[in-house]
């Protein structure tokens, strides 16, 4: 049996955030009270525990905060990508969230980069946000 | 002085057989080494009356297992629990369990863990992550949380690959003079840059092993120890520090909370960096060397790379680090045997890998996503 790689299991918290993925737009939660822009999807404000909460579209561009590449398979359906990249994104709006720098060789992505986002089309609702270099 | 400082010892430590165990079980496991845990120290399994215990990657009870491994040992205990913080487990476990004996809930407490990771096929392979799982990116394993460290020190400080090599070679070169090692053949920085990569920067040599073993470490309080089998090993400091936050923590991937727990063990026990003569530094992968080197104030911010060169780190350099081989090179028991490696250079029974006239060990543990820390530092009585 063919295996999948891991998608995201879309729930009440989550949705929005995948369904503006799949319109062409990175969205994070913003509170209702403090303004902090959050990321991972929660339903309370880590910093002042509000659960009053709006989707607010980000620029979708960051900084290469750390990349790491894999070699090793550790997931069945990843058989025939490595070597593949894994970078954590520092986004311009202050959250990080992990994410692939595609476009480039995975060990030519430096800590520093500028990137911005894409997305990558996996069905009708889900598509996975990415990032490739980017020029500012 | 602190409350805790000196009030506690450990007396017995046991290890079982370690490596490739076809037909062990994390119970099996545990069971030898709390015999010879019970062994070491002198005690009768019926004066324990207190049962820690951290379940193994392959026990399907999970954080039951003390019921389970009170039920295999045939204890009853006045003070019980188990603890899943990974690597953080073993000092976790064992400054609760030296709480319990100050504040009288118990009075010998065995911290028990065995695993059969290795037969038991366990890869820690889990992804983390918060409502979505970072596998929907690819990123999996314990190995790529300290990937991640290690990617952005060497941006930020220049630290490089060979510097990590440096902390595997000190780690084999001790497992050599350890009979009771799994890895045991000497390596150079070239085999370390010719092992093939993993989650890069790390190569094969940087990462610990997966092995099926069990270790137990006996407290109790130390005007007690003085009547038992061993010469004394007290607890002068403990500490702990957590982070919850992942990537909501900008710093998270330094870990900060390291560097608390350190502050606290020293601030405890009323010594600093300079006192300590031999350290036992949790050492899943290589960088996590390299972070608490600096989060304990041996150098400073971003030098532990030039630090770790010229066989600093190795027996006969300034500060001897992981003597028995670490998880790198020992075992991978989750940091329980660094505790054990402690006790015994603190005894002064290490034969030819002993620290000479070494009077404070410094023994710290690490788990989950980089999140829990802890430290102690070890002294003869
Ligand atoms: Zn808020």
């Amino acid at each position: 049996m063919a295996s999948e790689k891991p998608l995201p299991e879309l729930g009440e918290l989550n949705t929005p955030f995948w369904h503006a993925a799949r319109a062409g737009t990175l969205a994070m939660q913003e509170c209702g009270d403090c303004h902090h822009i959050r990321y991972p999807i929660s339903h309370v404000c880590p910093k002042c525990l509000s659960e009053t909460y709006g989707w607010t579209a980000l620029s979708g561009r960051g900084t290469v905060f750390s990349s790491i590449v894999f070699h090793q398979v550790y997931h069945p359906a990843y058989k025939g990508e490595v070597p593949y990249n894994v970078s954590i994104v520092q986004l311009d709006e202050g959250p990080r969230m992990v994410s692939n720098v595609v476009g480039v060789p995975p060990s030519e992505v430096a800590v520093g980069q500028r990137v911005a986002v894409v997305f990558d089309p996996v069905n009708d609702e889900i598509a996975i946000p990415r990032f490739r270099p980017a020029d500012d | 002085m602190a409350f805790l400082t000196d009030r506690i010892a450990i007396v017995g430590v046991g290890a079982s057989e370690q490596g490739r165990l076809p037909g062990s079980t994390s119970l099996t496991l545990a069971t030898t080494a709390f015999k010879r845990a019970l062994d070491d120290c002198g005690l009768d399994k019926s004066e324990i009356d207190g049962l820690l215990t951290m379940p193994g990657s392959a026990s399907p009870e999970g954080s039951l297992n003390y019921l389970r491994m009170g039920e295999t040992l045939g204890i009853d205990p006045a003070y019980t629990g188990s603890m899943t913080m990974g690597g953080g487990t073993a000092g976790a476990l064992i400054q609760m369990g030296a709480m319990a004996i100050a504040c009288g809930l118990a009075t010998n407490v065995a911290c028990v863990f065995g695993d059969a990771a290795k037969t038991g096929g366990s890869r820690f392979s889990r992804a983390s992550g918060g409502t979505d799982s970072w596998g929907i990116w690819g990123m999996f394993a314990a190995a790529a949380n300290s990937a991640v460290a290690a990617s952005r020190h060497m941006a930020l400080y220049g630290t490089t690959s060979r510097q990590l090599g440096e902390v595997a070679v000190a780690c084999r070169r001790h497992a050599s003079m350890n009979p009771s090692a799994v890895m045991r053949e000497p390596i150079t920085i070239e085999d370390h840059q010719a092992s093939r990569m993993i989650v890069e920067p790390f190569h094969l040599l940087d990462c610990c092993l997966i092995s099926d073993g069990g270790v137990c470490v006996i407290l109790t309080a130390a005007e007690r120890a003085k009547d038992l089998k061993q010469r004394p090993v007290l607890i002068a400091g403990m500490g702990q520090g957590y982070t919850t936050q992942n990537l909501g923590r900008e710093d998270w991937w330094y870990v900060p909370h390291q560097k608390d727990a350190l502050d606290r063990a020293f601030a405890m026990a009323g010594l600093g960096p300079k006192d300590v003569d031999v350290a036992q530094l949790y050492d899943n992968f290589t960088m996590s060397v390299l972070l608490w080197l600096e989060h304990a104030g041996f150098c400073g911010l971003g030098e532990a790379g030039p630090f770790v060169e010229g066989g600093r780190i190795q027996l006969g350099g300034e500060l001897p680090v992981n003597t028995a081989g670490g998880n790198l090179s020992e075992s991978y028991m989750e940091g329980w045997l660094h505790v054990v490696e402690g006790v015994r250079q603190m005894r002064g029974a290490c034969g030819e890998r002993q620290v000479e006239g070494a009077e404070v060990c410094l023994v710290t543990g690490r788990g989950m996503t980089l999140n829990c820390a802890n430290a102690m530092l070890l002294h003869p009585a």
